[in-house]
């Protein structure tokens, strides 16, 4: 997971990568009896507790590089932010920063 | 000698440290009292110490709400990043808004030197910052405090919730007071929190558990004809309601019902018609006395609970359910001591697997050995008690004090 992507995603290729992050946070067998869209929120469809979501960011900044900055995007979000965070929403970020 | 005044929520893990560092403060011949609005800890305090209830005249509109306060933390289901706003907005707030006025009274009239504020008891510290007397604060959820790190945003969210609640009651700065600058105590060690740099007024006390009053009986007897077997706890603690307990225990019923174990559960023996035989139901324990006979402990990842079984040198499973548990499992699984199962998800066959895993495996015993010698090296009632009484002052010093530390 060390690679530092250097050729542009394309949205797709962004959320499959994404997909098997939080299969590595959550666990294969529960990711089997879920349905993971773009619109699927981290805290009420993925049921994701705030230290998985911690873990699932060290991974998204390990493969996507420093230069997305992924960690600090998401440490400016507030309460409500986090609570309401839903794949689509990184997506567009990485899509944005790279 | 001195008189020192505990300001604490009506929380289990929030009283409990400050019962055996009272407990030493009360054995070198100081005077300490504790205010709070739950009737029921007199019977818990150290001989000696002194319940300061607070209470409104009791009309009875007043003493509703006051009874209302007491539980408002079980009344609802909560879990995840989103049960932070429910503890802020629906619990905390609340009821700092209406002990303020109340702790003022009594401050007033039991002329504390030092106040010791429970660190989610923002009107503990509010009410000594404006009366001028010296505090310290005792932090005994330090997730709080590892927020800043882990969660900027949501840190932020929560100073700000406490700026306002500061700047209601009085005091008009931005930034908030509710840590004390001259001695934050933080009962957990080093090594348990976690690297992170804070100020020198921070200081990692690991928990106190000494002195404690046992005020509730056990069935030791079926415990023991239970046989030579491994002996587990399983414990939510007391902050969930009915409708968590009843599917969270039925996942344990199934998972180590009639295994070759012997299992403590903490809950309303009611809560089922039948529960298997190798099980123990209370509805409260003596966890500090039975924790030397157990192997290990089910939780659902609160501090207090996590650190009282490390301090015996016990594996856990951790299954953390709202609030700061989930970053307390998390230092759980980070110093090695126990295995992390996710509230929504686990199954009963997940639990099954990870309390042999932790029975079997020799490594989660060692970590949580470690852990425990960490704690015996920081220090415990003793240390807290010297800072404690550091800060007790002649009151001409009083306003150099103040002037010092805020401007």
């Amino acid at each position: 997971m060390d690679t530092v992507t250097k050729r542009k995603l394309n949205s797709e290729e962004i959320f499959a990568a994404l997909k098997v992050f939080i299969t590595e946070v959550i666990g294969e067998e529960f990711v089997e009896d879920m349905d993971i869209t773009r619109e699927s929120s981290f805290t009420k469809d993925l049921e994701m507790d705030s230290i998985e979501i911690v873990s699932f960011s060290e991974k998204v900044k390990a493969h996507f590089g420093e230069n997305i900055d992924f960690t600090g995007w998401l440490s400016g979000m507030d309460l409500d932010q986090l609570i309401n965070l839903k794949l689509d929403d990184i997506i567009k970020h990485i899509e944005t920063c790279q | 000698m001195a008189r020192f005044a505990f300001i604490v929520p009506p929380l289990t893990g929030h009283v409990n440290p400050t019962l055996s560092l009272g407990a030493e403060l009360l054995q070198r011949g100081h005077e300490v009292g504790w205010i709070s609005l739950d009737a029921s800890l007199g019977n818990r305090l150290p001989q000696g110490g002194q319940l300061l209830l607070l209470q409104y005249d009791q009309n009875d509109v007043e003493k509703r709400d006051s009874e209302q306060y007491l539980d408002q933390i079980t009344k609802k289901n909560v879990s995840g990043i989103e049960s932070i706003k429910f503890l802020y907005e629906e619990v905390l707030i609340p009821l700092n808004r209406y002990m303020f006025e109340g702790i003022t009274i009594i401050l007033d009239a039991f002329k504390p030197d030092v106040i010791i504020n429970d660190h989610q008891l923002f009107s503990g510290a509010i009410a000594a910052y404006k009366m001028q007397i010296p505090y310290a604060t005792s932090v005994t959820a330090p997730a709080a405090v590892k927020m800043m790190e882990d969660l900027p945003g949501v840190h932020e969210w929560e100073i700000r919730q406490i700026v306002a609640l500061q700047q209601e009651l009085g005091i008009p700065y931005d930034r908030a007071i509710v840590c004390s600058e001259a001695l934050t105590m933080i009962f957990t060690s080093k090594d348990f929190f976690g690297d992170m740099s804070l100020p020198p007024w921070y200081k990692f006390i690991g928990p106190v558990i000494q002195h404690r009053a046992t005020v509730t009986s056990f069935n030791w007897e079926k415990l023991y004809h239970l046989g030579d077997v491994p002996r587990i706890l399983v414990s939510i603690g007391t902050t969930f309601d009915h409708t968590y307990k009843k599917e969270f225990f039925q996942k344990v019923i199934d998972a180590l019902g009639n295994e070759p174990v012997s299992v403590v559960v903490v809950s309303d023996p009611t809560l089922f018609e039948e529960w298997p035989d190798n099980f123990v139901v209370q509805e409260r324990i003596p966890q500090l006395e039975l924790l030397p006979h157990l192997d290990a402990v089910v939780c659902h990842g609160g501090h207090n609970t996590v650190c009282e079984s490390l301090s015996h040198g016990l594996p856990l499973v951790v299954i953390p359910i709202a609030y700061d548990q989930s970053h307390v499992a998390g230092r759980v699984i980070q110093v090695e001591s126990g295995v992390r199962l996710n509230y929504k998800r686990f199954k009963a066959a997940h639990l099954h697997t990870a309390v042999w895993e932790i029975l079997r495996n020799p490594a989660y015993k060692e970590a949580a050995k470690r852990i425990q010698f960490s704690f015996e090296q920081s220090g415990g009632a003793v240390t807290a008690a010297n800072l404690l009484e550091e800060l007790v002052q002649q009151p001409a010093y009083n306003q150099a004090f103040y002037r010092n530390r805020f401007y």
